[in-house]
């Protein structure tokens, strides 16, 4: 238990008949990236959405850092430490990029209720803010508004909005998706670096990116885990390869 | 948006003048008009920090303009008859103090639009409209159906209601105190928007998924900016009984709210002053159309539409983009 800062436990939602996550266990260690891969429809983004408390589970646990938070809201959750990105890119449109990030770091630093100050004047929200532009390589786009940003630059606010949370865990839903090559090579540095502050579960279709980061890999289809391992265990695995991988691996 | 600001300074200079004007020319109906407007402004002022910068349409306004005008009307009534308001659970007693009333109704109005927040923000969309909406519709009929404020026929107050030292009966006067009202009420909105709250809740309105997930509790967020902004709504009614000397239902009723949300719409949504503007052309086009036809608000409709479909950010913006071509 001690080693693992997030464990899922038997995590099931069914719509009517159609079980989309079936009695999944998974667990995300300190100090790793567990990647979780799966054909499209497989249960990757429900499971997300599960963790992160968007959508209620029928049953099974969640327990954050040997503390309970299956019963509490999605903010909650965010606030003690699940840090997410979306699919689609989901941001502030029409704010800059920095007050983007700003708009993130309100609730660590308690400044969400402050209601006379202008927080444009807050030297300290904004070069925090600037600290992690520079690390997602978005530093002199700061002020350029979100929705002018391109995709691969969305594709970065995303992960700057969850760096700025600083949370306990990250889940990072497709984050390399539409990515030229030196966007998804800074990604794969950024998330060397970002692991072993805050370990990362991550759902990615780009299979060299997933063999270069992940500590293990989890396959899932049809809603349910199918093979957990090493990346090598993986990539031997001939279940896996029927369901996902192919056999040009 | 630099021009914009210069406008807005001109927008106040106007509203300096006028009265004045109107004063040295001894027309004090245009002391009146502009008084109405800088009232009406305030109301727009208070919905457009909800619906202009939350994205919270609330078609429920004129219940916190309602409650605020009926709360002034009462107290001012039983001021004048010296009657108890209610002896329990503590003795109240009426007044005609503008210092007492207006915490009064700034208490009332935070309470009233407190009740209805819980319970409507929980929806979204085309329901939250239509609870703001049956909400102030429910007033509206117990409004209607109380004989002792007057019913269907209204309340009138024989003297608008007193400050130390100031004589409110005089015209010119009365307008700077609801100038005073406008001014201190832009200033507050203006430092919401820019602060971090303020942030928080523009954001909500692009993207509320987004904000929740950054741990932001959108629920208190917007629970709060829908009390602020039904606050200076009720206060806007407040003075508006003072204006008239009199408050009927029908400030309650779903046109009023209409009204307030067509200011807001008009001069143009998430602008500081577009309420104001808003409100300003409103009056006017009464005035003036009014004048040839009983239906001008066909007149008023047809702007309204072309402007949704051909400016949609409001005067203000059309007003901004002209002086730039100019430069």
């Amino acid at each position: 238990m001690k080693n693992k800062i997030l464990n899922i436990k038997n995590l099931s939602k069914s719509y009517g008949a159609f079980k989309v996550t079936d009695e999944i266990t998974i667990d995300l260690h300190f100090d790793e990236i567990h990647a979780l891969i799966g054909p499209n429809g497989a249960g990757k983004s429900t499971l997300i959405k599960q963790i992160v408390g968007s959508v209620k589970h029928d049953i099974g646990s969640i327990i954050l850092d040997q503390e309970d938070i299956t019963d509490l809201s999605d903010v909650e959750r965010a606030k003690i430490g699940i840090s997410r990105t979306f699919q689609v890119s989901s941001i502030i449109p029409q704010f800059s990029a920095i007050d983007n990030i700003v708009l993130s770091l309100l609730d660590k630093s308690s400044k969400t209720f402050q209601m006379f100050k202008s927080v444009r004047n807050n030297k300290e929200l904004y070069s925090n803010a600037n600290k992690i532009l520079k690390e997602i390589e978005l530093f002199e786009k700061s002020d350029i508004s979100a929705s002018d940003l391109s995709h691969g630059d969305r594709r970065k606010l995303e992960v700057g909005l969850a760096l700025a949370m600083d949370p306990k865990v990250f889940l990072f839903d497709e984050p390399m998706a539409g990515l030229d090559e030196s966007g998804t090579k800074m990604m794969i540095n950024l998330f060397k670096k970002i692991k072993s502050n805050s370990p990362i579960l991550l759902i990615e279709h780009d299979m060299d990116a997933v063999f270069a980061l992940a500590d293990r890999v989890s396959v899932i289809n049809y809603g349910k885990i199918v093979a957990t391992g090493t990346v090598d265990e993986i990539r031997k695995n001939e279940l896996v390869r029927d369901v996902y991988l192919g056999y040009e691996i | 948006m630099i021009v914009e600001k210069i406008f807005n300074k001109w927008i106040l200079v106007f509203l300096f003048l006028i009265p004045v004007l109107g004063f040295i020319f001894e027309e004090p109906y245009y002391i009146t008009l502009t008084t109405k407007v800088v009232i009406l402004g305030i109301a727009g002022i208070g919905l457009n920090l909800a619906l202009g910068y939350c994205g919270l349409i609330s078609f429920g306004h004129a219940a916190f303009f309602g409650l605020g005008g009926y709360v002034t009307g009462i107290l001012s009534f039983h001021a004048l008859n010296s009657e108890l308001i209610f002896s329990w659970p503590f003795v109240t007693s009426g007044s005609s103090e503008m210092l007492l009333i207006w915490p009064i109704v700034i208490l009332s109005s935070a309470f009233l639009a407190l009740i209805i927040g819980l319970l409507s923000l929980r929806t979204t969309g085309v329901y939250f409209i239509m609870i703001t909406l049956a909400f102030a519709q429910m007033l509206y009929f117990f409004a209607i159906s109380w004989p002792n404020y007057g019913g269907e026929d209204g309340l009138s107050i024989y003297m608008r209601n007193s400050l130390p030292i100031i004589n409110t009966m005089d015209p010119l006067t009365f307008y700077f105190i609801c100038l005073c009202w406008l001014l201190i009420v832009i200033f507050i909105s203006a430092k919401l928007i820019n602060s971090s709250f303020g942030m928080a809740f523009q954001a909500i309105k692009q993207n509320e998924e987004r904000v929740k997930s950054v741990g932001i509790e959108t629920f208190k967020v917007k629970l709060l900016v829908f009390v602020i902004s039904g606050t200076i709504t009720g206060l806007a009614g407040s003075l508006y009984t003072d204006l008239n000397r009199f408050i009927s239902p029908s400030v309650l009723n779903w046109q009023m709210s209409g009204e307030i949300m067509v200011f807001v719409i008009l001069g143009g949504i998430a602008r500081l002053y577009g309420p104001l503007v808003g409100a300003a052309f409103f009056i006017v086009l009464e005035q003036t159309l009014g004048g040839y036809t009983e239906n001008w608000q066909f007149w008023l409709g047809l702007i309204l539409i072309l402007e949704i479909l051909y400016v949609r950010t409001g005067i203000l913006s059309l007003f901004e983009k002209k002086l730039k071509y100019e430069k």
